[in-house]
């Protein structure tokens, strides 16, 4: 069995954080996550990470491993050399409590803003037949609300009130499938210079994106929808 | 002053504990030694159970599945995928627990019913085209981490207080009564007391430690499965077995996602749980006998949890035996006071297993004070954050 | 988001750890906007030497002819070759067209600008020179 080398970052707000050097012994199978948590449980148990699901579906366990953000459950340690120490971080542009822990609540705040429902019309499997008694095929949305695109996006940097490609995503989301829902206050809330006007394409959010959702192109789908609505009430004298 | 309750873990029991506490008017303060969801909760197979598993061997636990199932509908409309699910006959010993299995539903109150197999195939097109029954109940999916959070965030819109990666260390007493819990806060290292009339240990795995600590004993039996997420939907419905519950017999479908489930085996440390390579071989092998070319999609992710089963005497050690249903125990049979541990059950009976640990809970205050989780709905779990 | 994060401001825009083409795009759009921005001024501050008569105007055309200010030449059409090509891609992909392709597109955008600038400094040094 492999012994690989895991530099997490260390220390709590207050002081500054440094990298601290663990080994740990797992098969080739095994992924970050059991890493960090077999750390916690046979060498530190003062270590702090979120973590919830283990299959990329509660969004808890994004770091940034290697720079990159990453959901620590679908990484696998076979990517990395064991004779290389793999360096885990907190994300960014969150407020850090410590470790590699951050705290979500200006994304889930953002969220909450947007409002959108968790489900979905399942368009996946729309062509079959609808078994008896099911009135519609509904399926989870994309996002996971794991904010890696908000730590890989540059203008959260320096843009604290940037609405963010997650919620952004979640806007276009909801103007493709309103469900009898608030569009004007969905269009006002993209239509802002800290709105979907605040992206400048470096298509990060995409990059790290691992649950499909594509914030980068639902963001220029937006404002394809923001400049016809612009059109629309230019020509119609405003409403 | 109403009583304050302390609740030990912030899993699906101990939210929705806090949930009917707070409800019924109790003070609440939960503490969770890490995230909320983070132990056996988070890593679930995210079926929302018809109750058709347990149908035939645990009609007890199917019965509690089916009730709580039809309440969580109205609970948390928003956060369920309802596309039903199926039971399948995969070869001829499948096919004689057919007769078997719709009685056991009919015994329980599951609503199933037989379909013919081309119907299952058009709703299904990926299934193995060879099957030779298919039975459909109303399973469902849902997302555990949210789950979670929704009961807490309508507990703590009701005044309950949730302090995670707050780790209890050591149980206070008075004489021979628990009267609060000792925690750490594991981001400051700073240790304090937090008073109770009563603590409930939701501790799931872990019940038994919290109990050694007030000197009890919980025959809690962890017993680990092994699920693999594979990153690719195939089915639109829960796609199980029509059998008895057995290894890798269970496909649960999630956004783009589906979950293959599971194997059963007791462990020690609920901790840290080593993945045995022969049960995801075995896992992804079984899938393929369902829909044949299922894991083509690619593995995303393999995990193992321990579940909280409750122990009986001359049980088998791989813990298919033992029941899925849930036990409350109010400890002042073994003369310890103001101390009761909740454990076994299911993530969909999470609701009643908090009823029944309030219920327990009030009696135990001399206090009659209804319970209404059943028709309360729940807040968003983004509320959470609020 | 500022309580207590490792926010860094315009800083973490040269975070490039972990990021890929749109990353290093975006870096360069910024840092080739602000010295653009810088050469605006430089260029106005000049321009006032042709309010103070011929003399003074081709005594700095002089100077503008030597090698070191063409190689500087060469370093502003660089970057705003740069910036204008990245400034389609971005109006592109702002709009969400051609998103699948945006890396392609920022190999294309940087291969233009080389070749271009390259051209542009043989003629201004062989040609011209």
């Amino acid at each position: 069995m492999p012994t690989w080398s895991l530099r997490l970052l260390r220390g709590r707000p207050g002081s500054p954080p440094r990298l601290e050097t663990y080994r740990v012994a797992l098969p080739a199978e095994a992924y970050l996550i059991d890493a960090v948590e077999k750390i916690w449980a046979e060498q530190d148990r003062s270590l702090l990470f979120r973590h919830a699901c283990h299959h990329a579906s509660c969004g808890a366990c994004g770091v940034r491993v290697n720079g990159r953000e990453r959901l620590m459950c679908i990484t696998p340690l076979k990517e990395f050399d064991p004779e290389r120490p793999v360096v885990v971080e907190p994300l960014g542009h969150f407020p850090w409590l410590g470790d590699l822990l951050v705290d979500v609540t200006p994304m889930m705040r953002r969220m909450s803003a947007v409002g959108f429902a968790i489900v979905r019309r399942d368009e996946l499997t729309a062509d079959r037949p609808l078994p008896e008694g099911v009135e519609q095929a509904v399926r989870f949305e994309d996002c996971i609300e794991c904010g890696l695109c908000l730590s890989a996006c540059p203008v959260m940097a320096a843009d604290e009130a940037y609405l963010g490609p997650a919620a952004l995503a979640a806007v276009e989301r909801m103007l493709a499938e309103p469900r009898g829902g608030e569009v004007l206050r969905w269009i006002a809330l993209a239509d802002d210079p800290h709105g979907a006007w605040r992206c400048h394409s470096a298509m990060e959010c995409t990059a790290v994106c691992p649950s499909n959702v594509d914030p980068a192109s639902a963001i220029g789908r937006l404002r394809r929808r923001l400049i016809a609505e612009k059109v629309r009430r230019w020509i119609g004298g405003g409403r | 002053m109403s009583a304050h309750v302390v609740v030990i873990g912030a899993g699906s029991t101990g939210a929705a504990t806090a949930h009917d506490l707070a409800l019924r008017g109790f003070r609440v303060t939960v503490v969770e030694r890490g995230e909320v969801a983070s132990g056996t909760s988070g890593r679930n197979h995210c079926l929302l159970h018809s109750g058709g598993r347990y149908a035939m061997k645990d009609p007890e636990s199917a019965r509690e599945c089916i009730v709580e199932n039809m309440i969580l509908r109205r609970l948390m409309p928003e956060a369920l995928e309802c596309n039903d699910g199926l039971f399948v006959a995969l070869d001829e010993r499948d096919l004689s627990f057919k007769e078997q299995f719709l009685a056991a539903c009919a015994e329980c109150g599951i609503p199933a019913r037989e379909i013919p197999v081309g119907q299952a195939l058009a709703l299904e097109p990926h299934l193995n085209p060879g099957i030779l029954a298919a039975v459909q109940v109303p399973d469902g999916v849902f997302e555990p981490f949210r789950f979670c959070l929704s009961f807490l965030a309508t507990a703590k819109r009701n005044g309950a207080v949730v302090l995670t990666y707050t780790e209890v260390v050591d149980m206070v007493f008075q004489g021979r009564t628990v009267s609060g819990v000792r925690v750490r806060d594991r981001r400051t290292g700073e240790e304090r007391v937090i008073g109770a009339d009563i603590v409930v240990n939701a501790a799931g795995p872990w019940a038994g430690r919290i109990a050694a600590m007030a000197g009890v004993d919980v025959p809690v039996v962890p017993t680990a499965g092994v699920m693999i997420s594979v990153g690719r939907r195939w089915n639109r419905m829960v796609i199980n077995r029509l059998n008895l519950p057995g290894d890798g017999d269970i496909i649960v479908p999630q956004r783009r996602t589906a979950i293959i489930g599971t194997t059963s085996w007791r462990v020690e440390d609920p901790d840290f749980i080593p993945i045995p390579e022969d049960h995801v071989r075995l896992l992804l092998e079984s899938a393929e006998r369902f829909i044949p070319g299922y894991t083509r999609g690619g593995i995303r992710g393999v995990f193992a949890v321990a579940r909280p089963l409750v122990g009986r005497r001359g049980v088998a050690a791989d813990g298919r035996e033992l029941s899925r249903t849930f036990e409350c125990f109010d400890h002042a049979v073994d003369g310890v006071e103001g101390f009761v541990t909740i454990t076994g059950g299911k993530m969909t009976t999470a609701r009643a297993m908090a009823e029944k640990t309030v219920d327990v809970v009030c009696a135990k205050l001399g206090l009659e004070i209804p319970c209404r989780t059943h028709e309360v709905p729940l807040l968003s779990y983004r509320a959470f954050y609020d | 988001m500022r309580e207590r994060s490792r926010w860094r401001g315009a800083l973490g825009w040269a975070d490039l750890r972990g990021r890929q083409e749109g990353g290093l795009a975006f870096l360069l759009m910024r840092l080739t906007g602000i010295g653009l921005a810088v050469y605006l001024f430089l260029h106005l501050y000049v321009l006032r030497l042709l309010a103070q008569g011929p003399e003074a105007w081709d005594a700095f055309i002089a100077t503008a002819k030597s090698p070191l200010f063409l190689a500087l030449d060469g370093v502003l059409f660089l970057g705003l070759l740069y910036h204008a090509l990245n400034g389609v891609r971005v109006t592109l992909l702002g709009l969400g067209i051609a998103v699948p392709h945006q890396a392609r597109l920022f190999w294309g955008v940087m291969a233009l600008t080389l070749l271009t600038t390259g051209i542009a400094l043989y003629a201004l040094f062989v040609l011209v020179g």
